[in-house]
This record gives C-alpha cells, structure tokens and sequence, in this order.
C-alpha cells in the first residue's frame, strides 16, 4: 500500500514539474524562465527514479490509468453539473 | 516499478472504469453540496438533485464493490478498487504539492527583470517637450471637433 502511495505521489509530482517547467521555460521571462528549466530538470530526474526503482509490486499503467479515470470522471461530473445550472 | 506498457494487460475495468465512476460521483457530490447551500430557488432544487445523484453514484459502487448486500453481484474486486483510490488519491495529492512548491519557489524567486537589462536607446531618442506638444494638439482638435457637433 506504501508502495502505491510513493510511486503514485512522486508522479503526481513529477507531471507537475515537467507541465509546470515546460510553461513556465517557453512562455516566462528571463529569470523566471531559469526556474522553468530548474522545474523540467526536477522532473526529469523523476521520471529518471520512478522507472528506475525496482518495485515490480506495483503496476504503473494500471494505476495511471486509475489516475486518468478520476480526472476524467471528474470532468465529467462538473460538465453534467454546468449543463443543469445552463439549461435550468 | 512494473513499467509494463501492454495496454491489453492493463486492468481497464477494475482501475479505469471504477475511478470513472467514483470520480463523476465525487464532482456531482461537491457541486451539489456547493450549489444547494449557496444557490437560491431553481438552483438550490438542482443542487439537491445533483447532491442525490452523487450520493446514489457512490452507494451504487460501494454495493458494486465490497459485497455489501446479498443478492447484489459484485463486478470489481475489493482490493484491486482499494489500489485504484490509492493510486488516483496519491497522485491527485502529489499533483498539488508538486504545484504548491512551483508557486512557493516562484513567490520567492525574484522574477521581475533588472531595469539594465531594458533597451533604453529608444527612450534617449525621444523629445518629450515635442511629445508633450503633439499630444496637446490632439487633445484641442478633439475638442474642437466636439463643439463644432454640438
């Protein structure tokens, strides 16, 4: 279960870093687009670690797709919920 | 970690479709919590209904999961949904701490830029008595143009 928990957070923050990173070193200015690189370089080294780790317990594309599937319904719910506020 | 990336593998209806369903009842329950305390008349009516819908979402998949009623087949395994929560709950968190130290490290960063590095070349060129007159000039026109209309 701890495990899952690791893996699964240092993802989480992993995506973070690289889509934060990835805005923030094309669209910042010239300082902060050092930090963006910083974020990206952060983010790398994780995906560098998640994949190196030798956990065979857990299994990463079921528990991304676990991920994707509550984004998803998540989205989903709030657009049922903007459809019955809009057509009320 | 299993990097395993044979999609056919994957255990699409334990892991995906179960947090899809848990995920549209989680938001149907927080916007329906949100909308019948804070909405007025009609809307506080679809706010009841959407918290109902939530709730019944939830129960649905609880029974659906854990054998809570006899007669009720389940159709996902227990601890391979008790994985899928931990998985997308873990991942949710790790997502906002990774964004809180992105916002922490960029307050604290000093982001604006030197005024050195501005090309003030432009600025020297300028002859701001002439500036000055030239926007003066613009301003009587227009009023000008005013009295004239009216």
């Amino acid at each position: 279960m701890m495990d899952i928990i690791i893996s699964m957070g240092l993802t989480g923050v992993m995506l973070a870093m690289l889509g934060m990173g990835l805005l923030i070193s094309y669209y910042g200015s010239s300082k902060t687009r050092n930090v963006g690189l910083v974020f990206l370089a952060i983010g790398i080294g994780l995906v560098y670690y998640i994949t190196s780790v030798d956990d065979s317990a857990v299994h990463f594309g079921n528990a991304f797709i676990a991920f994707l599937g509550g984004m998803l319904g998540g989205i989903i719910g709030i657009v049922i919920f903007l459809v019955a506020i809009i057509k009320s | 970690m299993d990097m395993a990336t044979n999609i056919a593998d994957w255990d699409w209806m334990n892991f995906f479709v179960s947090m899809l369903i848990v995920g549209i009842g989680v938001a149907l329950l927080a916007t329906g919590i949100f909308t019948s305390y804070f909405g007025a008349g009609k809307s506080q009516k679809i706010g009841f209904a959407l918290l109902f819908f939530g709730i019944f979402d939830l129960i649905i998949i609880y029974l659906l999961t854990f054998d809570a009623l006899e007669g009720i087949e389940s159709i996902f395994d227990s601890e391979l949904f008790t994985d899928a929560l931990l998985s997308g709950v873990s991942a949710l968190a790790g997502m906002i701490i990774g964004m809180f130290a992105i916002l922490f490290v960029l307050m604290k960063v000093d982001t604006v830029d030197d005024l050195e590095d501005l090309d003030l070349e432009d600025l020297e060129d300028l002859d701001l008595d002439e500036e000055l007159k030239k926007l003066e000039e613009e301003l009587n026109q227009a009023d000008n143009s005013k009295e004239e209309e009216e």
